[in-house]
């Protein structure tokens, strides 16, 4: 008896992903999302054409669209996904009180959170793979061969863990208030404030260094590359476009500047770091919120009653 | 006397609310025990304790033998439970329901396949387990309920009040199921405020009122205790006036009283002695129109223990 109950735990968790899953794909908050993220890809991929048909030319080969755009969901679009996937997972089964059947099978509450959470991961991974896919498939046929697509999986991992980042803040909220609609709408509060704040503080004030510790897009630098300036973000959110800026200009260094209003130059240069710093803190950052905000939601889900 | 639930002092408050008063409950195996009392006795609270939904605030209990404390679940592999108007995920189909919830069960593709369509054929489900559950009427959802509840062939089946939002018919059903559960022998529990489901279906009631068990014992034991002898009542189509003694000989007899055409016969057993009693009336040379008992009602029983209870306030 002990063996048998042992040796099929996996049947058991596994029950439980396949339990949330079925879920996740048949939301039609999902759905939805999905499919929105779907019609602006293919806008971003239409787009250009048209414009440039009207106009009566064709448009050049860029060997590189695929990847500077990667998964192409940018910080709002990781945040609806996240909000999709994640903001009924716990609450929402209190709220309609299937929890209770659910509590009440030979699963552990821990191996429920974790199955939820491998059920998030892998809707979300099969998500952006389908749009990345989409995208490098898209922006082949028309900008022509694609180079470095190798790093793409890089990109989405990156995606990933920036999603993440609100996965745990939503599953957070969720877990602890029991209520989705808390979820979604507290997530989307501090996703606001952050993003609002971010750039005012960054450009306006000496202190862009708090934004790196913060969850969003962070801190905007700037980097030199064969004397072409790009803006950079330094955020959670941004971990996927900064993992493949790593890899190809492995030496490059990231500038904050401050904006000014006084005469003469209006930016100075506050301080510089190597990229791969800004890269390496981003991820840490990223994981403590992830780990941190999902361990006290689940040493919450563990140990509460249900008195639904 | 092996025991599938125990709980001693068990005490659940909700706030300054006590909801579960030092509760001893005591259910052996292999019986159909009701669970009794008015609306927020605290029968739900005591059930959400012993499946581990609920924390008790005092006491021990104890479910097929092992102590209930924390998220133990292997403690709860033997256990069917069906919650008080169960919901379940609408986004599932009956039947993936029913799937997940063995695999969750441990139970191998094989156990499944041959357990699901017997389930669902049992509560009457057949034909609609392709369906979302979210389409289902809260008695499809309460049927379901108790499918679910039996999937691993539990020793114990814990059912809250599983007949309520079901129509007569469905009640009916739902009684009829319930009998056929313990022939298997397994132990049920469940509860009800409904006094004549219990005494249909049960061997065994506990009655709870305001967290408090009142009384606790087998059905026959409780009648007899709070409304003393049973008696019979017999109207015979003429009076004769031997009967009355002949009666009167009969060792669980304790008293005739004879009207015309009426007999009330005082007994001193529970037990259904209607066939001696007949036999005796018809050797006599007597003719029985009719024959009833005018035994307590549990709802009379029940009344009498809460008013008691009532007035010891
Ligand atoms: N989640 C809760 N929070 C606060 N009080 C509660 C809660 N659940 C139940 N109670 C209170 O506890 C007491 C017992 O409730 P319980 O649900 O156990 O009764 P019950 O016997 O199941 O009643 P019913 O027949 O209506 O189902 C009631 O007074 C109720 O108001
Ligand atoms: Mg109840």
């Amino acid at each position: 008896m002990k063996t048998k109950w042992q040796s099929d735990w996996k049947t058991r968790f596994w029950a439980v992903v396949k339990y949330e899953l079925l879920w996740n794909i048949r939301k039609k908050k999902f759905i939805g999302v999905m499919a929105l993220a779907l019609a602006l890809a293919t806008l971003s991929l239409a787009l250009p054409v048209l414009v440039r048909n009207i106009a009566g030319e064709y448009l050049p080969q860029n060997p590189d669209y695929v990847i500077s755009t990667g998964v192409g969901v940018g910080g709002l679009g990781m945040f609806l996904f996240a909000v999709a996937v994640a903001m009924n997972s716990i609450s929402g089964e209190f709220e309609s009180g299937s929890i209770v059947p659910l509590l009440t099978k030979p699963v552990s509450r821990t191996i429920i959170f974790i199955g939820k959470l491998l059920a998030a991961f892998i809707t979300l991974l099969a998500a952006y793979a389908s749009l990345l896919l989409y995208m490098a498939v898209g922006g082949w046929i028309i900008y022509g061969p694609q180079n470095n697509l190798h790093l793409l999986p890089l990109s989405l991992l990156g995606t990933l863990i920036s999603t993440f980042v609100w996965i745990a803040m939503v599953i957070f909220i969720g877990t602890l208030s029991k209520s989705s609609l808390l979820a979604a709408l507290g997530a989307f509060g501090i996703y606001m404030a952050l993003n609002i704040s971010a750039s005012i503080i960054s450009v306006f004030t000496s202190q862009a260094w708090i934004l790196n510790y913060l969850p969003g897009s962070g801190a905007v630098g700037f980097i030199k590359e064969n004397g072409t300036s790009m803006s950079v973000s330094t955020g959670t959110d941004n971990i996927a476009s900064n993992i493949i800026k790593c890899v190809l200009y492995p030496s490059v260094e990231v500038a904050y500047l401050k904006f000014s209003f006084a005469p003469g130059n209006p930016f100075t240069e506050l301080f510089r770091e190597p990229l791969w710093f800004v890269l390496l803190r981003s991820l840490l950052v990223a994981f403590a919120y992830i780990i941190g905000l999902l361990a006290i939601a689940w040493h919450s889900f563990r140990h509460g009653q249900v008195l639904e | 006397m092996a025991l599938a639930i125990e709980t001693i002092g068990l005490t659940k408050r909700y706030g300054s609310l006590v909801a579960v008063n030092k509760l001893n409950l005591q259910v052996e195996k292999n019986t159909i025990h009701g669970f009794l009392g008015p609306n927020g006795a605290g029968k739900t609270t005591t059930i959400k304790v012993l499946v581990g939904l609920l924390r008790p605030d005092g006491g021990t209990v104890r479910v097929l033998g092992r102590e209930v404390y924390g998220d133990v679940p292997e403690s709860r592999l033997k256990v069917g439970y069906m919650p008080e108007l169960p919901r379940f995920p609408k986004h599932l189909k009956g039947w993936e329901l029913l799937d997940l919830y063995g695999r969750m069960y441990g139970m191998t593709e094989q156990q499944r396949r041959e357990q699901i369509p017997k389930l669902l054929e049992m509560v009457g489900l057949k034909g609609r387990e392709k369906d979302f559950i979210g389409k289902y009427s809260k008695g499809m959802q309460q049927r379901l309920g108790i499918a679910q509840a039996l999937l691993n062939d539990p020793e114990l089946v814990i059912l809250d009040e599983p007949s309520l939002g079901l129509d007569p018919v469905g009640m009916v059903e739902v009684r009829e199921l319930v009998k056929n559960i313990a022939k298997e022998g397994r132990t049920v529990f469940l509860s009800s405020h409904l006094l004549f489901e219990v005494e249909q279906v049960c061997t065994h009631i506990t009655i709870i009122h305001k967290g408090v068990a009142l009384a606790s014992d087998t059905l026959q034991n409780i009648y007899s205790r709070i409304s003393g002898a049973a008696t019979l009542v017999v109207e015979l189509a003429k009076p004769i006036d031997s009967v009355a003694d002949v009666l009167r000989k009969l060792p669980f007899v304790s008293g005739v009283e004879q009207g015309g055409r009426m007999l009330v016969i005082e007994l001193k057993t529970h037990d259904d002695v209607r066939p001696q009693i007949s036999q005796e009336i018809t050797r006599a040379g007597g003719v029985i129109v009719s024959m009833s008992f005018k035994g307590r009602t549990l709802e009379e029983v029940f009344m009498q223990l809460i008013t008691e209870f009532g007035g010891q306030k």
